[in-house]
């Protein structure tokens, strides 16, 4: 089937402009979008399912024959499924997150992906990360958002990934976003002595160097941030305690992390957590049983946590991975990188629900699932009705909304 | 519809301001040769010089320093890691029925035994490597060492990937430090690390994987959009029937496993194995412009000019991937002495803590500098993805920086910081304090007002606080984040 066919096809109804960043240039501030009251309160967290998540035994179309078909071994058995409706349902392990969906907090966004898809973890993910399919973008879809949202730009804290290394969707170009792995770190052993200290600062602010480094301002501004930072942070989320039970792992420290931070005086739009990895082309069913299993816990621990402090309703989270996989199984009992795949709404502003069309598993795209839904009308929807900005100069293109959100 | 990019196009990798002159980039440098020259070329082509060393190099002439970096000398009497688990041994000493013989909760229990073990192993062998990179006389064959870590990535122990053939490849890759690079990236194709890492152990006849032969030409030869998907499956086919025998602890060849039928792959038709695969790959010019690039990000700096790619990839391709005669060339020429390339890259982690080891004579680099690594974004043999460490400005963040200082604080606090070395030479006046500090740390490369301020603080400090605070104050000026 041609591309261009498809496309207009699976996506009848819906309009998709893509247009030139001249277009959207910088003197098209973002402005805030009438009628979200409250939206200057509001936290979006990201979590990355990093590694190409198999969508199909995350989100099983148990009612689909076709699924038992490719799926020989890996199936999961319909009696197993948690069911969502008559077509399909979570993975077993993921018993903590179909509650959180019986209660109307969780919106499955089904067939998700974007034209021309990239097989490459590498690629695939950077065009997640820029929004910026058949281009190279250089800043992330959310550091464009942090850039010109109109966010206190003294405040250091506007977006933090909670990681060891820098996400591209927060690389802005005039927001420094701080990776925070932990609060144990994050301040420095310098001010054993405040003339030390007090001379470190001094030093951090001058550019008169003898030599030419396009470096050079990004150190100093960094150096400057890291004082100001580790000296703000810990008061900024002192004093936060929880009953809530988070799983004894990466992702459950993260998350925890997190609400502590959602909960301060950080003043924190943006977070970012990573979790993975789900690239699971050999023995996939012990691999991915645990990281959805760790998954499921740890986001129930983290409205628990929220709303024990009333904050559960200010904090959207969405998860992606870069694609899903290929529908057949492979012969190693794994399955290899596909296209499209199901990601999940959660927490603020979700109206529950299943969306997107089911997916196809006999009009493959090269034994892939095609998608539906193009991810930039999810982030559209994520921008325009929680985060309360257009989206257009974010997107560098109008996308369609879907209705997850309120 | 998009460019073809390759490593350059990664996100906050900056290049220098202002023009270059692309006609004498590569020419001979005929310019200064002093301490500041010699300490540039022990930053890119090793892990930062002591002040002997770049003493001893600014006294020789040019083109012999530049030879005494290149032509390294053997380092076979360098240690081997003292000792590497391989869970083979407890395999094999469960007696009959190995495996099988176990109960469930004994099966986890041997399990995660071999992982608490190979995780000891790995702390070993990241600490062996850092102190043979501290330690070692041919420090650009540690430092491209180093380079083909990141560029052809394999992580430890995910997936498999023991400490044996984490130090295997490792091995590998020093030994081709200089060689050629067809070669190696024939024998990677078939390092039992990298077999493991990208399925390519798994790939055969009946179910051809994909991973490696996509992850080859995307981020090792070609980059993106340079080749099809049909060509991805085509070159997959040509791999089959490698894979890693856990019994022999080795690579193997099955002959049963592979396709050894007629293969199109980039516009050639043949009965191609992965020998040919690579054979092709390395013909198009755009494997040496890739291969170019991603030297020149590591080596010069990075997001390189077009024209100055093609010009080393020239060099490259004239030279038929031989990298000593290349890499002599990218260090003696005149683009590499300018100051575009001076202190135009971002110290990756390693660099910072290595060099800082050096520079302040101390030995035996251990856990706590793995720690901070950590911290800092890296962790040896273990990249974030199969792309490798980005560079520039993503080691720069907050959390990263601080933990850069944090190390150094810590460092120069600690008792393995020793008056004997210069250190405790520096002079008892401030202004000539801070002058020595500077220019041994960083051969002059602050402010004025830096300078100074440095000098007021070590007026009126203690002489213990007069080194130590003097060392951690003078590595937090900007230079010390560059190379």
């Amino acid at each position: 089937m041609k591309r261009g066919g498809f496309l207009l096809g699976a996506l009848s109804g819906l309009t998709v402009v893509a247009a030139t960043d001249s277009l959207f240039s910088r003197a098209l501030a973002q402005t805030p979008l009438p009628g979200l009251p409250g939206s200057e309160r509001r936290v979006f967290v990201l979590v990355n399912l990093q590694g190409g998540n198999d969508g199909l035994n995350c989100v099983v179309p148990f009612g689909n024959p076709a699924y038992y078909r490719v799926r020989p071994t890996l199936g999961i058995p319909q009696a197993q499924v948690l069911q969502l409706d008559s077509q399909i349902g979570f993975n077993p392990v993921m018993k903590s997150f179909k509650a959180m969906y019986d209660k109307g907090m969780v919106a499955v966004v089904q067939g998700v992906g974007y034209p021309d898809p990239d097989h490459s973890h590498f690629r695939s993910t950077e065009i997640w990360q820029t929004a910026a399919p058949g281009r190279y973008g250089h800043t992330g879809w959310l550091g464009r958002y942090l850039d010109d949202a109109g966010l206190p730009k003294e405040n250091l804290f506007n977006g933090i990934a909670v990681a060891q290394v820098m996400p591209e969707a927060l690389v802005a170009e005039r927001t420094d976003v701080p990776a925070i792995a932990g609060l144990h770190g994050y301040g420095l052993l310098g001010d054993r002595n405040r003339a030390v200290r007090a001379a470190y600062g001094r030093l951090a602010t001058d550019e008169n160097e003898p030599y030419a480094s396009p470096y050079l301002a990004r150190v100093l501004e960094i150096e400057d941030h890291a004082q100001r930072g580790s000296e703000t942070l810990p008061a900024l989320v002192a004093g936060y305690k929880t009953r809530a039970s988070y799983p004894e792992t990466p992702l459950g420290r993260s998350l925890a992390l997190a609400a502590q931070i959602v909960g301060g005086k950080t003043g924190t739009r943006v977070l970012y957590v990573q979790h993975g990895s789900f690239d699971t082309h050999v023995s996939q069913k012990a691999t991915q049983d645990r990281l959805l299993g760790e998954f499921s816990d740890a986001v129930k621990a983290f409205y628990d946590d929220l709303r024990e402090h009333g904050n559960d309703r200010r904090v959207l989270t969405m998860t992606f991975s870069e694609f899903g996989r290929r529908v057949a199984e492979n012969a190693s009992a794994g399955t290899d990188h596909g296209e499209a795949s199901p990601l999940f709404l959660v927490g603020g502003g979700v109206k529950g629900g299943v969306y997107g069309a089911y997916p196809n598993l006999t009009e493959t795209h090269i034994g892939n699932v095609p998608f539906t839904t193009d991810f930039r009308s999810v982030y559209a929807t994520v921008l325009e009705r929680w985060l309360g900005v257009a989206s257009a100069p974010v997107l560098r293109g109008s996308f369609p909304s879907i209705g997850a959100l309120v | 519809m998009v460019a073809a990019v390759t490593h350059s196009d990664v996100l906050g990798l900056k290049r220098p301001a202002g023009e270059l002159d692309v006609s004498r980039a590569l020419m001979p440098y005929r310019g200064s040769w002093s301490r500041r020259e010699a300490a540039h070329l022990l930053r890119r082509a090793g892990f930062g010089g002591t002040p002997g060393e770049i003493a001893r190099l600014a006294a020789m002439p040019f083109g012999r320093a530049v030879e005494s970096v290149v032509r390294f000398p053997s380092t076979e009497d360098l240690p081997a890691p003292a000792d590497i688990y391989d869970s083979r041994q407890d395999v094999l000493g469960l007696g009959p029925g190995g495996l099988r013989a176990l109960d469930p909760s004994e099966r986890r229990a041997f399990f995660a035994n071999v992982r608490k073990r190979e995780v000891r192993s790995m702390l070993a062998l990241r600490s062996w490597w850092l102190d043979r990179m501290r330690k070692t006389p041919a420090a650009l064959q540690e430092k491209m060492t180093l380079f083909f870590h990141g560029h052809f990535t394999t992580a430890a122990i995910q997936k498999g990937v023991t400490p044996a053939m984490a130090y295997e490849q490792n091995r590998l890759f020093r030994s081709y430090a200089l060689g050629n690079l067809r070669e190696l990236t024939r024998r990677v194709s078939v390092d039992p690390a990298m077999l493991i890492y990208l399925d390519n152990a798994r790939n055969e006849k009946r179910h051809p994987n994909e991973n490696y032969a996509r992850e080859m030409m995307e981020l090792f030869t070609l980059g993106v959009d340079q080749y099809t998907e049909e060509d991805v499956r085509q070159a997959a086919r040509a791999w089959t029937g490698w894979t890693y025998n856990r019994r022999l602890g080795r690579a193997v060849f099955v002959p049963g496993r592979h396709d050894d039928g007629v293969k199109t792959f980039l516009g050639q038709t043949g009965k191609f194995n992965g020998d040919d695969v690579v054979d092709i790959v390395f013909s198009r010019p755009q494997c040496a412009r890739f291969i170019a690039t991603g030297l020149l990000n590591f080596f010069l700096y990075n997001d390189p000019e077009p024209q100055l790619v093609e010009a080393f990839a020239a060099e490259i391709r004239r030279h038929d991937y031989d990298l000593a005669p290349a890499m002599a060339t990218l260090f003696a020429s005149d683009v590499f002495f300018s100051g575009r390339a001076y202190r135009a890259l971002v110290k990756s982690p390693v660099e910072f803590v290595v060099g800082t080891y050096r520079v302040l004579g101390i030995d035996r680099i251990g856990v706590p500098a793995q720690r901070a690594l950590a911290q800092m974004g890296q962790i040896l043999f273990a990249p974030p993805n199969v792309a490798g460490w980005p560079g520039g400005e993503n080691w720069l963040t907050s959390d990263t920086l601080i933990a850069r200082e944090n190390f150094v604080a810590r460092l120069v606090q600690s008792e393995a910081l020793r008056p004997s070395s210069w250190i405790g030479e520096v002079p008892m006046n401030a202004t000539q304090a801070a002058r020595t500090l500077i220019a041994t740390i960083l051969t002059g490369d602050a402010s004025p007002a830096a300078a100074s301020q440095l000098g007021d603080y070590l007026d009126g400090a203690g002489s213990e606080e007069r080194v130590r605070g003097g060392a951690y104050l003078t590595m937090a000026m900007p230079a010390y984040q560059l190379a």
